[in-house]
């Protein structure tokens, strides 16, 4: 049964030429797990909040959208507020009160709940969710993950019939992410909810959903059954970019058009089995040209004692590591295995008690009055947008002492009027680094870059960095992003309880381990040796050559006629 | 290390705020020396009974503020007829030297009681409390609770980020100033970006869709009914004798007790079982916790 639909939807923002949403039709019916994807700008975000009528942005809106055939429009405020809910990408600040109870029952409360319905709804989503520990905590102690799993929760405590979540994972780690999708798989199985998501990180949505949303331009360009969809997204490089890499190797082996019976695999599982039965392992590992690091230290920790306060533990204990000069170097690990602290400390941001931390052979205290951060060294937060001050980008660089001519890659001028809190993740990203490099750095700390931007806007931060390490910059990448560091590390660390406990060159990192490794090494880990990145496996698959049909049939043992 | 008041712990903050009213009302209005005595003994002992985790610095807090008290009154009140010596020719008497030790007495006491008091009564049970009064404010109260620790670390965030990316000088106070402008600004534009986002979850939630009710996770239980009940019997006998005059005392000119009568000495035991409430409290429990283990 239908229950959510549009009809020639179409919506300006006010002051734009150009409609952000055209002639948008599409109908979604009950208990169906619909994943949106497309590119930064093409009109996920405006086309779900307007789903959502109390976040509808303002603007020029014609066409229609209907909740079980009642216009949105004429809906009443409580069923619109209550039967469709609605969980942002920002985790903190969708949170309203101060305690994990109180958020749970600010929408019961808000619906004028008796007290004991309020009590009994609370705990029933309180254990569905896993979070009764939590109960009683202050929502600011709360980690990313468990404020997000509370957004998705203070919602859910309504019992509405549609979820609309517009990149709800796109400020967690992995791990966190990972448990979010799962409870929606878990609301989706169990309690049918009709869920309707926008996403950059599709490895584990897309096996989880039904259908497939694709936009483009403030179009929809196709929709329809998500193993259908994946399969038909060769012909489209950069949205074929943001797929799990399984969708990713079959597309790019597929153009011939000899797999048409041949599903498309969606998890790394399937993606496994498509290699095995469609590919020979003749060649076994793919050459990588040596690399060797200069002679140069840019930074490096000695066993480096840090600690927040003296009674707590030590965030880094014993850290030693070592960055060449002009290295892209990245810091992968969990959540509070200290990568933050050491770019903190290594920023002088933080006081260490013990060990010694050098900054181009130069001990970090002899830096004095921010000498330091004047053409040596520069450091981009987590937060980007701590960074912006101004009212306009053009203003930001400005401020910086730069302009947009004088920066060694190419930057979004479209964007320059506007506020830097309005613009792309992927533009302030690159806007941020604009404002370090005015200052002339020789070592670059960059923490998270590639936090909840596309496929797309990685490739070109991954490409940027690459320039300027070429240029002989030193960049120290704190990332939870392994497909990343996986493609664009000259070196990687892996850090674990605040020291580093492995470090090597991508290729034989990710190649070693089995847990924390790319989803394409996970695919070929046995078939193929030192392939981490999707791109490696094809290029292996290509060199290798298909099973002719012969020789499937005596493998699988069933015969062709 | 500061730890909760154990005593209250599972009452509610309604029942809790009446018994804290109950025994501190009596101390405010009267200067009877009795009364006070009681008050301070059964706060000190309460607080310990609570399990409160008093730091030694407090008391010794406590006890100079006593001895500043008890020795100021004397020097600037000159009532009262005993003159024990003379200074600056102004005459110093025994009355004002006694008021000053008993009216440090009572502000002692009462700070003793406060602390109890802040340390049950958190953010959420104060919230709770105030909630009875009026829902609106108390969401407010509740945002703005939330508010400051965040901007608090967003400001920490802000200053970090400007100054590892080299944004601004730190070389005289001038460029102090101005850094610190400039990371007030940047809070600033944040908080109201933030704000909004904020205003729209709670509009997405329903907010103002309807006539709020109120929830809360403190019930107001059997303990309650008796801690309350306890509390108001024992405040009316107090409040009866005090109002029929039977435990006044006055110091100036000379100190002078109404005359004992069986209503002040009910006063008094009322008092004294309500100064030591907390402690006898804990302490049945702890026996109760102490027959269940032999038990088990």
């Amino acid at each position: 049964m239908e229950i959510l639909s549009a009809k020639n939807l179409s919506f300006t923002y006010p002051g734009e030429d150009t409609p952000a949403l055209s002639n948008i039709n599409f109908s979604v019916s009950e208990g169906e797990f619909v994943a949106v994807c497309g590119a930064t700008g093409s009109g996920k975000s405006t086309l779900l909040s307007l789903l959502k009528r109390e976040v509808a942005p303002m603007g020029k809106m014609t066409g229609e959208i209907f909740y079980r055939s009642t216009p949105l429009s004429s809906m009443n405020h409580k069923d619109s507020a209550f039967k469709i809910g609605y969980v942002t990408q920002r985790p903190e600040q969708q949170i309203v009160t101060d305690k994990v109870w109180h958020e749970l029952s600010f929408a019961l409360e808000n619906m004028g709940l008796p007290s004991d319905e309020i009590r009994r709804r609370v705990a029933e989503v309180a254990c569905f969710f896993g979070i009764e520990d939590l109960f009683d905590r202050r929502t600011d102690e709360l980690s990313g993950g468990q404020k997000q799993l509370l957004n998705l929760a203070a919602v859910v405590v309504t019992r509405p019939d549609i979820l609309i979540l517009d990149e709800p994972t796109a400020q967690l780690d992995p791990i966190a992410a990972s448990d979010f999708i799962t409870m929606l798989k878990k609301l989706h199985r169990e309690l049918s909810m009709t869920i309707i998501i926008a996403e950059h990180r599709l490895e584990e949505i897309i096996p989880a959903s039904d259908s497939l949303l694709v936009m483009e331009g403030g179009r929809i360009i196709v929709f329809g059954k998500t193993r259908t969809i994946a399969a038909s997204l060769r012909t489209n490089p950069r949205m074929l970019l943001g797929m799990p890499a399984a969708v990713r190797i079959y597309s790019e082996l597929a153009v011939d058009g000899e797999d048409k019976d041949v599903a498309c695999p969606l998890t790394v599982r399937e993606g496994r089995d498509y290699i095995l039965n469609n590919f020979r392992q003749d060649i076994k590992v793919r050459k990588v040209p040596e690399y060797t690091h200069k002679k140069d230290e840019a930074l490096s920790f000695r066993d480096v004692y840090l600690r927040y306060s003296r009674d707590s533990d030590d965030v880094l204990r014993a850290l030693s590591l070592t960055v060449y000069e002009g290295e892209l170097f990245c810091i992968v690990g969990g959540n509070g295995s200290g990568k933050t602290t050491a770019l903190l400390a290594a920023s002088g941001l933080r006081k260490f008690y013990s060990g010694s931390i050098k900054v181009f052979g130069r001990d970090i205290r002899s830096y004095k009055n921010g000498s330091l951060y004047s053409g040596c060294l520069s450091m981009l937060p987590q937060d980007v947008d701590t960074l912006f001050l101004c009212s306009t980008v053009a203003d930001e660089l400005r401020d910086a002492g730069t302009d947009v001519d004088s920066l060694p890659f190419e930057f979004p001028k479209a964007t320059l009027d506007r506020h830097p809190y309005d613009i792309s993740g992927g533009e302030k990203q690159l806007l941020g680094l604009a404002k370090l490099l005015a200052t002339h750095p020789w070592l670059l700390l960059l923490d998270e870059p590639t936090k909840g931007l596309d496929a797309w806007y990685k490739t070109k931060i991954g490409d940027v960095l690459r320039s300027l390490t070429a240029s002989g910059i030193t960049v120290v990448v704190v990332t939870h992003d392994i497909e990343f560091a996986a493609a664009y590390a000259d070196r990687c660390a892996l850090f674990f309880r605040g020291s580093v406990v492995s470090s090597d060159v991508p290729h034989k990192f990710f190649a070693e381990n089995s847990f924390y490794t790319t989803s394409a090494a996970r695919m070929v880990r046995g078939i193929y040796d030192g392939a981490i990145t999707a791109d490696d496996v094809i290029a292996l698959c290509r060199a290798n050559g298909r099973r002719n049909e012969s020789k499937r049939s005596l493998l699988t043992g069933v015969g062709v006629t | 290390m500061l730890k909760g008041n154990t005593t209250f712990e599972r009452n509610s903050p309604v029942s809790v705020f009446i018994y804290y009213a109950c025994v501190v009302v009596p101390v405010i209005f009267t200067m009877n020396p009795v009364i006070i005595a009681l008050s301070l003994i059964g706060s000190i002992i309460s607080s310990f009974a609570g399990r409160e985790h008093t730091s030694v610095r407090f008391h010794i807090y406590m006890l100079i503020l006593f001895v500043v008290m008890t020795a100021a009154n004397p020097l600037f009140y000159h009532n009262g007829e005993t003159v024990l010596f003379v200074m600056n020719n102004n005459p110093i008497t025994l009355e004002a030297a006694i008021y000053g030790a008993i009216s440090a007495t009572a502000v002692i006491s009462v700070l003793y009681r406060s602390r109890s008091f802040t340390l049950y009564m958190t953010s959420d049970r104060l919230l709770y409390l105030f909630s009875i009064l009026s829902s609106k404010a108390a969401l407010i109260l509740t945002m703005a609770l939330r508010y400051v620790p965040l901007y608090t670390r967003h400001t920490r965030c802000v200053a970090d980020a400007q100054r590892a990316a080299g944004l601004y000088k730190e070389r005289n106070i001038i460029d102090d100033i101005k850094g610190g402008m400039r990371v007030f600004s940047a809070t600033a534009t944040w908080a109201l970006e933030y704000g909004i986002v904020t205003a729209a979850s709670m509009e997405a939630r329903g907010y103002g869709v309807g006539r709020r009710t109120r929830y809360s996770p403190f019930t107001f239980g059997h303990r309650d009914i008796v801690l309350t009940a306890i509390s108001l019997m024992l405040f009316a006998v107090i409040i009866t004798a005090g109002a029929t005059g039977s435990f006044s005392f006055t110091f100036y000119p000379r100190i002078e007790a109404s005359p004992a009568s069986t209503l002040a000495f009910a006063a008094y035991t009322s008092y004294g079982v309500l100064s030591f409430l907390p402690a006898i409290l804990t302490i049945i429990e702890d026996v109760r916790w102490k027959y269940l283990v032999q038990k088990i």
